[in-house]
């Protein structure tokens, strides 16, 4: 019998190529960050760049005695810009309105941090509407809210400076509250008790533990609320029923007239500066 | 003889916390003598740690008393009770150095900061630290953050020193060396210890007395070599890590079980129970070259396991199957003959109800 034998060609398997691993000979342990670096870099100058942008026709128009269109620069440089702020209260408004930020950063970071120390450890009853409460000033159209407040005030006879810081700590608490609520939330309470069995009181663990451990948190909520007073106009405006002269009532009454580019630029430089200033002190202190 | 007053007592000690059912510690009554080290060891959630708290005073009990020295401190302050106390985690002030961290509790006394500097020195001295006095506490390894914990905790001079596993988070190493260091601190100063701690291996090492714990309830208080050798139950026989359960009826001082007849101490009362033996304490050797008698039995290998160097054979013994620990240098197989020696001194039973 005759057997036939049929011979395949063997096909050799399709080559697959060897998986290059970072380290294999040629690859390098790491990836190359030089992109992602100068994606960032880039970054960071396009965000300098939205925020300084604004502020350089500001700058040159704080030293311009005249500027007219459509010349790029000032067509004459000097000081009447200052002069004039100086002139119209700017320093005294200056004064005013540090003391109504630092008022306002006082009390509100206080109510804040009680808040937020009550939320966190669960003393505050019905938590979920003291949230909401608390919260409301951010989610309420001011001037509706202002306007409400400011006929109770005035019907209670609340004099006006005290009435204008009771209703901007309000505005500022939702800021003071949820900063620092997230810091307790994370702050391990169990310092305090160690604290106690060491034979701390209460008040020695608040004074030598607690402060000093939310330091960085109740210094991020003050600079907070102390904007809030800072730059606040349209709460001055209608509480303080005009007998409180700020920088930003300064500003806005000489800006709506014509020809003060110069001094209105003047007075917004000077309002950047307490901002900036305290900014930078924070961050040299690490409670960015 | 007047009893000596004990350096803290629990009595009758309930706690019910409003979001958890069942209770957190029921009825517990505990006695801690002057200079002991006493563990109270259980498992997670058995109400160990909030006896530490009850004792501390950052818990109050729904019911009972906490005596200190004999006085009633069921409603002091914690900064009133003189207890110190170490966590797991060191918890040491990030904002002060070393030397300020130990020295907090004089500052808090009033005392000012170079004098309770000055004081805090030979605590720090005694936690072999003394030149790391003015570093910040972040610059430190987890060990020494925990013998720093230590130091602060004994600067104030407590009259009972809690620790609530404050070695669990350390490797092996540091473990060993905080146990050493423990016990170099017991000598010097001879401070009453109550240390929360799940590793009955640990309890076994720091202290001289264990007090074994489940659901909130105080199964056992007694020495090591009590809670080992015998247990009040065979709960707390396995919570010590026992393996040896063998069921059958005590007769005149005398086992039967499917094990065979073994003799038991004659005070054990006649009826029910379950004998109860650890498998480190057998006598093990090679073959079957003895003649069985009453405590000594031929047993073949059925199974055989390794922790570490430790090997554990599972041998059948008539109709019965235990565990036994291998001596190093006994070499054995699946199959193999061995003869158990059951010594009596090692024997213990317990009621089969006394679960």
């Amino acid at each position: 019998m005759a057997v036939t034998i049929t011979t395949r060609e063997l096909v050799p398997a399709p080559a697959i190529p060897p998986r290059r691993l970072p380290g294999d000979p040629g690859r390098p342990l790491t990836a190359s960050r030089t992109g992602s670096r100068l994606g960032r870099v880039g970054l960071v100058v396009l965000l300098l760049g939205w925020f300084a942008l604004p502020l350089l026709p500001l700058a040159l128009w704080a030293f311009a005695d005249q500027w007219s269109y459509p010349a790029a620069v000032p067509t004459e440089w000097g000081t009447d810009g200052l002069n004039s702020a100086i002139t119209a209260g700017g320093i005294a408004a200056f004064g005013r309105s540090a003391l109504l930020g630092v008022a306002v950063a006082a009390i509100a970071t206080l109510i804040g941090a009680v808040a937020a120390r009550a939320l966190v450890a669960g003393w505050a009853p019905f938590p979920r509407l003291v949230t909401v409460l608390l919260f409301a000033p951010v989610a309420i159209p001011p001037f509706a809210s202002i306007l409400g407040t400011n006929v109770i005030l005035l019907r209670a006879q609340v004099p006006s400076l005290l009435g204008l810081v009771m209703v901007l700590v309000v505005v500022a608490l939702p800021y003071t509250t949820f900063t620092l609520r997230a810091a307790y939330a994370a702050h391990d309470m169990r310092y305090e008790e160690e604290a106690r069995t060491l034979g701390a009181s209460q008040a020695q663990v608040l004074w030598r533990i607690q402060i000093p451990l939310m330091a960085p948190a109740l210094a991020r909520a003050a600079f907070l609320a102390f904007l809030v007073g800072w730059s606040d106009y349209i709460v001055t405006l209608i509480v303080g029923g005009g007998q409180l002269v700020t920088v930003p009532i300064i500003t806005a009454s000489l800006a709506a007239g014509v020809g003060n580019d110069s001094v209105v630029a003047v007075l917004s430089l000077a309002a950047l500066v307490p901002p900036v200033a305290l900014l930078i002190v924070l961050a040299r202190n690490g409670f960015r | 003889m007047t009893p000596m007053t004990s350096a803290i007592a629990l009595r009758e000690v309930t706690k019910h916390f409003v979001d958890r059912q069942p209770a957190a510690l029921l009825g517990v009554n505990l006695d801690v003598l002057p200079g002991t080290c006493t563990a109270l060891l259980g498992p997670s959630g058995s109400g160990k740690s909030t006896i530490l708290r009850i004792i501390a005073g950052l818990e109050s009990p729904s019911g009972g008393q906490v005596l200190l020295n004999g006085r009633d401190i069921t409603s002091v302050l914690p900064e009133k009770r003189n207890v110190g106390l170490v966590f797991q985690r060191p918890l040491l002030f990030p904002h002060l150095s070393v030397v300020d961290n130990v020295a907090f509790a004089d500052r808090a006394a009033g005392r000012s900061w170079r004098v309770a500097r000055e004081r805090a020195l030979p605590y720090l001295d005694m936690v072999q630290l003394a030149d790391l006095g003015r570093q910040r506490v972040g610059s430190l390894s987890g060990g020494q953050e925990q013998r720093v914990a230590l130091a602060r905790a004994l600067a104030a001079q407590p009259t009972i020193l809690l620790l609530d596993e404050p070695f669990s988070a350390l490797d092996a190493e540091l473990r060993h060396e905080m146990h050493e260091l423990l016990a170099d601190i017991r000598r010097q100063l001879a401070p009453t210890v109550v240390l929360v701690t799940h590793d009955r291996d640990e309890a076994a090492t720091v202290a001289d007395r264990i007090a074994v714990l489940e659901n909130g309830q105080l199964l056992q208080h007694d020495t090591v070599d009590g809670v080992y050798h015998h247990p009040a139950s065979m709960a707390v026989a396995r919570l010590m890590g026992g393996e040896n359960f063998i069921k059958g009826v005590t007769i005149a001082g005398v086992h039967h079980s499917g094990l065979g007849s073994i003799s038991v101490d004659e005070s054990i009362p006649d009826g029910p129970g379950v004998l109860l033996f650890r498998h480190e304490s057998l006598g093990v050797s090679a073959g079957h070259l003895l003649p069985p008698t009453g405590n000594r039995v031929h047993a073949t290998v059925t199974g055989i396991s390794r922790t570490g160097l430790r090997r554990r054979a599972t041998v059948r013994i008539n109709a019965e199957e235990i565990q036994v620990e291998l001596p190093a240098t006994l070499d054995v197989s699946v199959g193999d003959l061995l003869t158990v020696d059951l010594p009596r001194g090692i024997l213990h039973v317990v009621s089969e109800s006394n679960q």
